[in-house]
């Protein structure tokens, strides 16, 4: 009895080793025989939807990531800090900032590795009567212009020419930027200063990218800390005239509509994923293996690039791993849950990436992540990487020939259209992660090659131009002319009802001066003055009057 | 026998008595300790920040660590805005209620009143931050909005750069302000301030109160010149008490107010920010420098917050005596 008690738990830890090393020979890498510990990150909230739907993914296979946004610029201060197991972050480390500030690893190895790309989208709530604007289109500089203070209203000429005469309300605008230290902030300051450094260089007072979004005091920006707080100022109730940059994903969560920026080519897209991928051909990854920002971005080629279906603010977000062989942090057990949740999120997670506003990575970053990932293997024997075949990943940028080929944006569709310059404005939404365009647009590019080309121009685009605009776009003037409130100036709501009919809201809205406020005041005044006048005036004319007390009357 | 003698009389406690005796003794310093150790720890962590800075540490508004320029003037005025807002509506309602609990209310209900507002007091400082930002937010814009309207020509009524009159009114500049976190902060406080209030007015002498009713004093009358009289003391402690806790306050003020490094007595207008909101805000990614900028900040904090707490209780300790009364 004593014996078999004995007996019985070896008997069953031997069966368990048993099925363990036969689950281990037949499925390496997703056996449940794998030892796997939790592993805990920060940074980025640019990505940070993408990462929760991975980490999600992945607990079922017995992986806990957590992952807690907070902003790139605390991902790496407490990566630095040996605090976290992974930093996600969309610039690397800095060095020294221009204060000598020290922005750096403190000492602990790493490696970056691209983990999605995406674009830092515009999203904004303008109101006409009581509908949401949805398909507002703005230039680049048009954009610096507002994040500068320059452009404050929405009535201004700037944005009308954007949006091909279209005129909306004279609302004064909120610009919402990050109040905390942030990728995405990098992100867009980079842009700005590389594309508009006359705009951006005299407000910033100096040169370069900064994680926190200088706010000049007096301005009517708002701070608010973490994309998804930037989010809920724009689309809650005190959101009407805000816009503020955050990850395409963010609006497409909460169907809110962004902003179409205009391209090099003259077209004014929106950051879905084929957009994105468009893009990013032209990004310039560092490729020097021996350089501590391997494979770490370039993104001037992206900003500029002059395919008419490339979104300009396109960007990849980084993991930092650690891949010292004595991390402080580190053991078998982390650094195999940190190589199989990279598994999955490069390999299956990619095709995740576009339904939730990302775009997958084309397969030469998939692969030099694989390289980093092996990092791990270095640091610690130990760690499993048997049978991880890039190819066998179901990514949609992977065309199963040619490696090279980046096969998303072979077949991004061409843009529509009324999305032109001077054309438009198209009446579809916007932040739905549809596509713009007018029919198939697939195929433009017959055999794409790394670049994807600029083969895309508009006649080759499917459907001609001229038939595009017949259904949506029709220019503000040939609509029915809004109804305006005689005593407010508001436009009256109600000409498009419901969102499903897919036509834009027009209106050429007029300030009535229903109300002056220096009359409201005078006449403010005269009456308060009146109202004193009434209560005291009887009691000076009382006393006023002659005594008629008779002397000696008693008192 | 002759050499029976009398016990020597001492007070010095023996035996169990003397362990008991220096084991409370060590508990009630270690108070003192925790306490001035906080203290030496955050001036010593804000020594190089002030000593980098100097005054112009207390007069810049900007908070900008990148651009090496850093001041809480700003941030303490925006401290304080929160915390009057706080006190102006906690204090009203702390002593209406104290005085509805001890003096109105039936008996048993007084008990269920009480443990209500305790449990007020449990309830997690993000709860109230969740419901001043989701619920109460839009009603304190329209509010802020009839203020500024009508009262905009008081200073700290106005919101600068907008139309109260306008056809869309620009809700914008109306939410995240130190106005709306100040009313999810004034929940906060006024547990604290009413249970002081009320333990204060329950120690009004019943003699003097039937007194008042025996002269003919209606039960307001028997208020106004009895029970408030005595409980000034307790009605200032309290105020002090809940001013203290308020000028703390974290996570709803993180939650509400949107970071703003302006000096603004103006209340109604989007965003301010107080010392402990910038505190949680930029803890997570302050290097060692701004770490220590922070605790610069903290100390000040915990100073300011010291001064208002010995206060409080050196009032309430007079009141104690109900001197009130005499007077």
């Amino acid at each position: 009895m004593n014996r078999r008690a004995l007996l019985r738990p070896a008997v069953r830890s031997a069966i368990a080793l048993t099925l363990a090393f036969a689950t281990l020979l037949t499925q390496p890498g997703t056996a449940s025989a794998t030892v796997y510990a939790q592993i805990e990150g920060t940074g980025s909230t640019w990505s940070e939807l993408i990462v929760q739907q991975w980490i999600a993914d992945v607990d079922a296979n017995g992986m806990k990531v957590v992952y807690t946004g907070g902003g790139s610029s605390k991902g790496r201060k407490d990566f630095s800090q040996n605090s976290t197991d992974f930093a996600i972050s969309e610039i690397p480390y800095q060095g020294t900032d221009e204060t000598g500030q020290a922005d750096t690893s403190n000492g602990r190895e790493f490696a970056y590795l691209p983990i999605v790309a995406g674009g830092t989208a515009f999203t904004y709530q303008l109101k006409i009567g009581n509908d949401l604007v949805r398909n507002l289109r703005l230039s680049g500089e048009t954009i610096a212009k507002i994040f500068t203070n320059q452009i404050t209203n929405w009535n201004d000429a700037a944005i009308t020419a954007d949006n091909n005469g279209r005129t909306f309300p004279s609302l004064p605008i909120t610009p919402v930027v990050r109040s905390d230290g942030s990728g995405t902030t990098a992100q867009f300051t980079t842009w700005l200063d590389s594309e508009f450094p006359s705009i951006w260089r005299p407000f910033f007072g100096g040169s370069g990218l900064t994680s926190y979004y200088p706010k000049e005091s007096g301005s009517r920006a708002i701070g608010q800390a973490g994309s998804d707080q930037v989010m809920n100022t724009i689309s809650g109730f005190a959101g009407n005239g805000t816009i503020g940059y955050v990850e395409y994903s963010y609006p497409v969560n909460k169907d809110y509509p962004v902003v179409k920026v205009l391209n090099k080519s003259g077209y004014f897209v929106e950051p879905t994923q084929y957009n994105v991928a468009v893009a990013l051909t032209k990004a310039k990854i560092n490729q020097d293996k021996g350089s501590a920002l391997y494979l770490t971005q370039i993104l001037d080629g992206v900003y500029r690039n002059t395919d008419a279906r490339a979104y300009p603010i396109s960007s990849y977000s980084y993991m930092v791993i650690p891949t010292g062989a004595d991390d402080p942090r580190m053991t078998t057990a982390k650094r195999q849950t940190i190589a199989d949740f990279l598994y999955y999120s490069l390999c299956a997670g990619q095709t995740k990436a576009g339904p939730y506003g990302y775009s997958p990575l084309p397969l030469n970053l998939v692969q030099a992540g694989f390289e980093q990932i092996a990092l791990l293997q270095q640091a610690d024997s130990a760690v499993d990487l048997t049978d991880r075949d890039v190819r066998s990943c179901n990514n949609p940028t992977f065309d199963g020939k040619n490696l090279n080929k980046n096969q998303l944006a072979a077949i991004a569709p061409a843009p529509a259209a009324c999305d032109k310059q001077g054309e438009g404005p198209c009446g579809t939404e916007t932040g739905n992660n549809e596509p713009s365009t007018d029919g198939s647009g697939g195929g433009t590019t017959p055999d794409g090659g790394e670049t994807g080309a600029g083969g895309a121009s508009p006649a080759g685009g499917g459907a001609g131009s001229g038939a595009a605009g017949a259904g949506s776009g029709a220019p503000g003037g040939s609509a029915p002319p809004p109804v305006v409130d005689p005593a407010t100036g508001a436009v009256v709501g109600g000409t498009s009802t419901g969102a499903a009919t897919g036509d834009a809201i027009y209106a050429n809205p007029t300030e009535l001066a229903a109300d002056r406020a220096l009359d409201t005041r005078t006449f403010g005044w005269l009456a308060a003055l009146l109202a004193v006048g009434l209560v005291v005036m009887p009691g000076f004319y009382a006393a006023s009057l002659p005594r008629r007390r008779k002397p000696g009357t008693v008192r | 026998m002759a050499n029976v003698r009398p016990r020597k009389i001492s007070r010095k406690a023996t035996g169990g008595d003397a362990v008991f005796e220096n084991g409370a003794r060590a508990v009630g310093a270690s108070v003192l300790l925790i306490t001035g150790g906080v203290g030496v720890f955050l001036a010593w962590q804000a020594y190089p920040t002030l000593e980098r800075y100097g005054w112009s540490f207390f007069t810049e508004s900007q908070w900008q660590p990148d651009q090496d320029v850093i001041g809480i003037a700003a941030v303490l005025v925006g401290t304080f805005s929160v915390a009057m807002v706080a006190m102006a509506f906690a204090v009203p309602l702390s002593i209406l209620m104290a005085l509805y609990i001890s003096e109105y209310a039936p008996a048993r209900f007084r008990s269920s009143l009480v443990a209500l507002i305790d449990l007020m007091a449990a309830v997690p400082s993000i709860v109230y931050g969740l419901w001043g930002f989701f619920l109460i937010m839009p009603y304190a814009a329209e509010l802020a909005l009839w203020l500024q309207r009508y009262l905009g020509w008081i200073p700290i009524f106005d919101v600068a750069n907008t139309d109260p009159n306008a056809a869309v009114w620009d809700t914008t500049r109306y939410v995240a302000s130190a106005f709306c976190a100040g009313i999810a902060v004034a929940m906060m406080v006024m547990p604290m301030a009413c249970a002081v209030m009320r333990q204060v007015f329950s120690q009004t002498p019943d003699g003097e109160k039937e007194a008042a009713l025996a002269l003919g004093a209606t039960r307001w009358g028997m208020v106004t010149s009895v029970v408030l009289p005595f409980g000034r003391g307790g009605i200032i402690g309290g105020t002090m008490l809940g001013l203290g806790r308020a000028l703390g306050e974290t996570i709803a003020v993180v939650l509400i107010v949107s970071p703003a490094f302006e000096i603004k007595p103006r209340i109604l207008e989007v965003g301010t920010t107080t010392v402990s909101s910038l505190i949680a805000g930029r803890f997570g990614e302050a290097s060692s420098s701004q770490l220590s900028a922070l605790l610069a900040a903290g100390f000040v904090l915990f100073v300011i917050t010291l001064l208002v707490n010995t206060v409080a209780s050196v009032v309430v300790n007079r009141s104690r005596s109900g001197a009130g009364t005499d007077a």
